[in-house]
């Protein structure tokens, strides 16, 4: 497939199976089924699903935490089941949790070094993922005492550490403030611009919208739709035309028009538009 | 699950390599004394569940101090029976402890038997009896001790100690006290066998007595009080000719300094 | 199986481990060692010298012993779940990190850890020791002094003799075959833990293996002369290739006694504790290898 050619895809998986065994007397437990994907180098890939459809599963195979049970994952080209085929994967777990008797200096120092880094350049790289995520305040406070979001920020500046080619996100924003949240969008959407390929999952679909350039949605451990972004959300048959300050005779006289010389058309709805609670929470809390 | 498979059949590969390493190891180690012989199940019936395990688990020498201790406690309390008991679960958890089987024997031989000697709510009959069997078992005790430490010069001395004071067996405590010299090779406790002889009621051990004290007072480093007091008298029980005599002025020489202890 | 093998970053994890058990405050049990050394060491007074001495060395050891080999099954049996519920070890090992070498990390911290308590109660034990033996050699001098004995040649021999019940190389020695022991408990367990479900069912399989392991002089006894039917002994054949041999360490009772730890039988023990190392080690990569994380 793929593989072959000259430049692999930042990830591979093919015919993805993966059963878990349970133990004595009860059924096992298919999380994964046939599963087939790929996420080309440079784009944001989105996983989306309800809980307990298989992402994390998915994941964790690609990661090598997981050995499928059929079928194979692959990093840029080298199979999942090699230890190299992370040396270019930065990985962000759902609520991710370090050594507490560490700072967030030290937690990095500590992932900087498991990736062969010492010296100066480590250090200096850390502090410039700390500053990127907004953590060079808490450096020196231990990780026991960060919260929920600035945990999982360190859990970014530590994927990002090593300067990974590919980030994988599990449920970056889960249990995060909005601030915060918005705060890991952007994020996301700088790796994009320096040409980090991404592939996070969510069940905030909203955000997911946000972010991604291609989305995956999962169902009972199946691959159920996939495809562009645009393509997959557009309303082929519907137009959106926002006016400002438009007077009620303006409106009624559209009306009119549309029911007049339409052709078939008509209105759908009529109203003012609302802005997402997000936005809102987002304006609020800025002023 | 093939790797499982694996796992096991290392564990069994090991378990099975390593066998007769530790077989080497622990008879050397016994051998040399820097392990214990095993230790008897039946002492299971006399030390409580913990006492057992931990002894089992490598700390046989801290149960041996606690059980010690326990019998300090019981000779406080004067229950003989339980001291006896006590200590001798201590010697068997530790043989090689020569002062355990030295302390045991002096608590029957001694304390124990003074204590029935001088109990004036018994009769003199039964006083007698105890004092007679508590010392027979302080021998005991000793004997068994140099079952396991035969050159140990203290156990032998202790033992001649016992023979010599308590159940008065003289010829025995001259063998226990020779004992003594052959590991320690001082003259001292030569001469302390050949007293014991002159001591005995039979006379073919008065020439060994006289022997040994003539050939030590060759030495003049050896002419104690003792000594020549005791060669005098061996001299008249054995109708010495005068020529052979020891002379008369030598009788309260003084004694060497390097002698320690008491002058004999 | 990648062969990759990376001292900087095992020294790394090792390193993690450590201040990671510090953190659990482990090292209380030193604290607690120390009262226990100084009370056993002053505490009996009625006692003759020499039994007082090794009062002191009994406790001392017996705590040392105890130490050591609790802090193996117990801070051992916690690592692996807890990076495990922490999630920390997906971190660490989405990481280019091999297996092996994480494993390698926990065991040598837990090494690392035993270690530098042994040394620090060795020293307080030592110090109370060699105290404890200058005041018995005081008295014992005054004593004499007393009866007007103090030769030079007695005061020389009394040193001897309770320089030999004082403190010697050959404990030192001892300390370490407690040590050894530790380390071949610490392998166990991790091992244990690689296939354990939780962190109690650890504890007391380790614990389990590591008493009947002390029972395996017997067993192998049994097994090899005893006259028992088929069925026990091949139970008990089957015990003695599972279980390790925890007595060939306990040198150290003997040790208290004066029994010298020779060069030869020092190398027996480092060499059958290094067998274990090795091949628990093994059997715990094998089964951690492809462990679903």
């Amino acid at each position: 497939m793929s593989a072959e050619s000259p430049q692999p895809p930042a990830v591979t998986v093919e015919n993805l199976t993966k059963v878990f065994k349970a133990g004595l007397g009860k059924a096992a437990f298919t999380a994964v089924r046939d599963l087939s994907l790929t996420v080309n180098d440079g784009e944001v890939y989105g996983l989306i699903g309800p809980n307990g459809c298989g992402k994390s599963t998915t994941m964790k195979a690609i990661l090598g935490l997981v050995t499928p049970t059929s079928g194979r994952t692959a990093v840029f080209g080298r199979p999942s089941t090699r230890v190299e085929s992370r040396s270019e994967v930065g990985f962000l777990p759902e609520n991710p949790y370090f050594y507490k008797h560490l700072n967030g200096l030290e937690t990095l120092l500590f992932y900087g070094r498991l990736c062969s880094m010492s010296g100066k350049e480590l250090k200096d790289r850390a502090r410039e993922m700390l500053a990127l995520t907004g953590l060079e305040d808490a450096a020196d406070r231990r990780v026991a005492g960060y919260s929920k979001g600035m945990l999982q920020r360190l859990g970014l500046a530590q994927a990002l550490l090593h300067r990974p080619r590919l980030v994988v996100l599990d449920e970056p924003t889960a249990g995060v403030d909005p601030a915060g949240s918005r705060k890991i969008r952007d994020l996301i959407l700088g790796f994009k611009e320096q040409g980090i390929t991404v592939l996070v999952t969510s069940h905030l679909l909203e955000q997911m919208q946000e972010v991604c350039d291609r989305v995956g949605i999962m169902a009972h451990g199946r691959m159920v739709r996939e495809g562009r972004l645009d393509e997959l959300i557009a309303v082929e048959n519907e137009t959106e035309l926002v006016l400002a300050d438009a007077s009620p005779e303006l409106l009624a006289e559209i009306r009119a028009l549309v029911e007049s010389r339409g052709h078939g058309a008509r209105v759908v709805r009529s109203g003012h538009p609302r802005t997402t609670l997000e936005k809102l929470f987002l304006e609020v809390a800025d002023q | 699950m093939k790797r499982s498979l694996q796992a096991l059949a290392v564990l069994l590969l090991l378990g099975i390599a390593k066998m007769p390493l530790e077989q080497a190891a622990t008879r050397e180690f016994r051998a040399t004394g820097l392990l214990s012989e095993p230790m008897d199940l039946g002492m299971r019936e006399n030390l409580s569940q913990m006492g057992f395990a931990a002894a089992l688990g490598g700390l046989r020498s801290l149960v041996a101090t606690i059980t010690y201790l326990q019998a300090y406690h019981e000779w406080e309390n004067v229950n003989w029976a339980k001291v006896d008991s006590l200590l001798q679960l201590t010697t068997s958890l530790q043989p090689g402890y020569a002062n355990y089987w030295d302390d045991a024997s002096w608590q029957m031989a001694y304390n124990a038997a003074s204590y029935y000697l001088y109990d004036e709510k018994l009769q003199p009959m039964v006083r007698g009896r105890l004092y007679e069997e508590h010392v027979r078992r302080g021998i005991a005790i000793l004997k068994e001790g140099l079952r396991y430490l035969p050159d140990e010069a203290r156990l032998w001395n202790s033992l001649a100690e016992i023979y010599e004071r308590r159940s008065h067996e003289p010829e025995l405590a001259a063998q226990a006290y020779l004992e003594v010299f052959r590991i320690s090779r001082n003259n001292r406790y030569r001469r302390f066998a050949a007293y014991q002889y002159a001591q005995s009621a039979r006379p073919e051990f008065w020439s060994k007595a006289y022997d040994i004290l003539h050939e030590a007072y060759q030495d003049p480093r050896q002419r104690t009080p003792s000594l020549i007091d005791t060669l005098k008298t061996l001299e008249d029980k054995l109708g010495i000719p005068t020529m052979k005599r020891i002379p008369d002025a030598r009788r309260s020489m003084e004694v060497a300094p390097t002698e320690l202890g008491p002058i004999r | 199986m990648s062969a990759s093998f990376s001292l900087p970053r095992i020294r790394t994890l090792a390193m993690a481990t450590v201040t990671q058990l510090l953190r659990m405050k482990i090292m209380a049990f030193l604290l607690v060692f120390c009262v226990i050394v100084v009370a056993a060491g002053f505490a009996f007074p009625v006692m003759n010298p020499e039994q007082q001495l090794k009062l002191l060395k009994d406790v001392s050891l017996g705590a040392l012993q105890l130490f050591s080999i609790v802090i193996a099954v117990c801070a051992t049996a916690l690592l692996l779940p807890r990076d495990l519920e922490d999630r920390t070890l997906y971190t660490i090992l989405a990481k280019p990190v091999p297996r092996h070498e994480y494993l390698l990390g926990k065991l040598l911290g837990v090494l690392i850890l035993i270690g530098a308590g042994l040394v620090l109660m060795d020293i307080a034990f030592s110090g109370v020791l060699w105290l404890r033996q200058s005041l018995v050699l005081a008295q014992s001098v005054a004593a004499l002094q007393q009866e007007g004995t103090a030769t030079p040649e007695a005061v020389a021999q009394l040193k001897e003799f309770v320089g030999r019940q004082g403190l010697t190389w050959n404990l030192h020695l001892g300390v370490v075959a407690i040590f050894f022991k530790a380390a071949v408990v610490t392998a166990l367990t991790l091992m244990i833990s690689c296939f354990a479900s939780s962190t109690l069912f650890t504890i007391i399989i380790a614990f389990l293996v590591t008493i009947l392991g002390h029972g395996q002089g017997l067993i192998r006894d049994y097994f090899l002369t005893g006259h028992a039917g088929v069925v026990k002994k091949l139970l008990s054949a089957l015990l003695a290739v599972v279980t390790p041999d925890m007595g060939v360490f306990d040198v150290v009772d003997n040790v208290i006694n004066g029994e010298t730890v020779t060069p030869g039988a020092f190398g027996f023990m480092a060499a059958i504790a290094c067998t274990y190392l090795a091949g628990y080690a093994v059997v715990s990569h094998l089964l951690f290898v492809e462990k679903e994380l």
